[in-house]
């Protein structure tokens, strides 16, 4: 981020060292910039392995930043949905875009980005295709379970019982927001709210999670995929003591 | 050795040097599961008393032979640990009726014993009831005389009112010596960490009660200036069960804060009131187990938790709170759910966390808890 716009951004997926897929990550960032790392005022790093970052100066947890990256995009967002890879979390910010209050998944990984690949697997649909197919559905399959691994059976019944994909996909968005909205109703939510994380760019998921929790996500001017990076900049920036960061 | 390093040794062990020697003078270890099996008896009965655990376990896979998934990791990995031959150095174990997944363990151990002939074969049952009051203390007055005569009958000794009393007297001093060091958190100044008051306790429940106080005393001079708390640490009350891992306390301090305040296991709990020596020595003994700072598992008990809770988030000038508790714990879970109300009464900032033992997901453990930590700066930024 520079004079509290956003200059250049990469997302890459992560390998099995933290630390080089940092550096991959910062390198094709910087590279879009035309800068280098000594350039950098401040690197904040936040994510799982947000302890493990060499060039950070310092870390934030992925709650705080979801929080203070959809704050930057709109000031008036009072309460973000994160659903990511691996977890999900509802947190409530304040005027400022800190985080005053969340909750975050424990039980099990079924409200998560990593249980819609599954799902979307067993009925041999991409990830990027689930949310556009789902939307042509009207009559969703009702999928029970709670677990991940469950829920793929249900999904495999539905398939072999010859129930259309769009259905089937409509079912496995409508199950993965129930989820979800189930862990964020254990918050007290004011209006002003955000959908962040690779979820997010699921549109049968977003609008399942409008439905179920009664309620309209704002749009984002930054991808929502980006907003935990976004947030770890504007940290960065309010460290190194840049206006408007 | 320094004290703390000798403390990180025998904590995390299942043996030591100090039972390997006892045993090899023949002296016999009896295990037991609980805070509520008074060691005082098995100490009079001439035992070094032994509290179970799950450090170097491998896994809860033989555990599970016996266990299902849905029973605490505890017990699980205790029991691994008993099926792996891990406490075939103990002489018996006394179980006790704790919660169902632990008091499963006695039948268990007796499958056990009989398949494998080997290991503890003194296996007894020690009940005590789930609520306080005069009824309940007279049952379990009957329920020590019982361990009492179980013990004399299998191992041919006799447990006079004079041999209790003088183990009433050194756990009582073990008891006050380590009241001490876990006081010495009230001030400004804190002198061991949550994970440093987690390896002591365990090393104290593996040692003879003579080494125990002498660790002890130890300790205490060592803990004479000494302050581990950084500059902006949270002060933090931590309540919960059986947590043995020191590096699972170590993870949630090493994102700004520190424990000083406790209800758990190997905490508090080990050392709240004192047994009144004046009193003949069974039913003392029985009031003090009874109605030391309980732990969920007593029903009726709640509101002495709460004053306690409420006090020494005051005395020890408490920022947060956390409660832990291990998945299917039911006690726990519901206590949490109480202590969250409390909590809000008293306006503390609270967090549950709940995970497996040994489980590893420490990145979520972090995450959560350093989110806890911002959201607190957030909120006392507000009010400053």
């Amino acid at each position: 981020m520079e004079d509290g716009r956003l200059r250049s951004w990469a997302i890459l997926p992560v390998g099995a060292r933290t630390e080089d897929s940092a550096y991959s990550v910062m390198r094709q960032a910087l590279k879009e910039a035309g800068l280098t790392m000594e350039g950098l005022a401040s690197v904040c790093a936040t994510g799982y392995g947000r302890k493990n970052i060499p060039f950070a100066q310092f870390n934030v947890s992925e709650i705080s930043c979801h929080g203070m990256g959809a704050h930057w995009c709109d000031p008036s967002i009072r309460a973000v949905i994160d659903v990511g890879g691996q977890d999900c979390k509802a947190i409530c910010l304040d005027s400022q875009g800190r985080a005053v209050d969340f909750v975050m998944n424990d039980k099990c990984a079924a409200g998560t980005g990593r249980s819609l690949e599954i799902l979307a697997r067993a009925i041999n649909l991409g990830l990027e295709d689930l949310g556009p197919v789902s939307l042509k559905s009207r009559h969703p399959v009702r999928i029970t379970n709670r677990c991940s691994i469950f829920m793929e059976l249900e999904v495999l019944q539905h398939y072999y019982g010859g129930r259309k994909i769009r259905d089937i996909a409509l079912g496995i968005n409508h199950a993965v927001a129930k989820r979800v909205a189930f862990l964020a109703q254990g918050l007290d939510m004011t209006p002003g709210f955000a959908l962040t994380g690779g979820v997010s760019k699921n549109a049968g998921v977003a609008k399942s999670l409008e439905k179920a929790l009664g309620v309209r996500f704002r749009p984002l001017k930054v991808d929502p995929q980006l907003m935990g990076a976004l947030g770890a900049a504007v940290h960065a920036g309010v460290k190194a003591g840049v206006k408007d960061s | 050795m320094d004290i703390f390093e000798e403390i990180r040794s025998l904590g995390r062990k299942t043996q030591n040097p100090y039972l390997k020697e006892a045993r090899a003078s023949g002296q016999k270890i009896m295990g037991y599961l609980c805070s509520y099996v008074p060691e005082e008896i098995l100490h009079a009965a001439g035992f070094i008393p032994y509290r179970l655990r799950t450090v170097e376990s491998l896994g809860t896979e033989k555990g599970d032979l016996y266990y299902s998934a849905l029973n605490c990791s505890f017990v699980r990995h205790c029991f691994d640990k008993a099926v792996r031959g891990d406490f075939d150095f103990l002489d018996g174990v006394i179980f006790f009726n704790g919660c169902d997944h632990s008091r499963r363990m006695y039948d268990n151990w007796r499958d056990l014993y009989a398949e494998r002939k080997a290991g503890p074969g003194f296996l007894h049952m020690l009940i005590a009831p789930h609520k306080i009051s005069q009824t309940a203390l007279n049952r379990y007055t009957d329920e020590l005389a019982k361990l009492v005569r179980a013990l004399e009958e299998s191992f041919g000794l006799k447990i006079t009112d004079q041999k209790l009393h003088n183990s009433i007297c050194l756990y009582n001093e073990k008891r006050s010596l380590l009241a001490q060091i876990l006081a010495m958190r009230k001030g400004d100044q804190v002198p061991l960490t949550g994970a440093e008051s987690i390896r002591l306790v365990l090393a104290l429940n593996a040692v003879p009660v003579e080494k125990a106080v002498s660790l002890l005393e130890k300790m205490i001079e060592a803990c004479q200036d000494r302050n581990v708390a950084k500059p902006g640490d949270l002060r933090l009350f931590m309540a919960g069960g059986c947590m043995e891992e020191a590096d699972h306390m170590q993870l949630i301090e090493d994102q700004g804060g520190i424990v000083v305040a406790d209800n758990l296991c190997l905490g508090a709990r080990s050392v709240h009131t004192p047994i009144e020596e004046d009193l003949p020595p069974i039913p003392a003994i029985a009031r003090r187990y009874l109605t030391h700072l309980s732990c969920p598992r007593m029903v009726n008990d709640f509101y002495s938790r709460s004053q306690y809770f409420e006090e020494t988030i005051r005395d020890f000038s408490v920022d947060a709170v956390i409660t832990d508790k291990l998945m299917f714990c039911d006690l726990w879970g519901g206590e949490a759910f109480l202590l969250k109300s409390e909590a809000k009464r008293l306006g503390i900032p609270i967090l549950t966390l709940e995970r497996e033992m040994h489980g590893g997901a420490a990145g979520q453990v972090q995450t959560r808890v350093q989110a806890f930590f911002e959201k607190i700066a957030n909120l006392t930024q507000d009010d400053a």
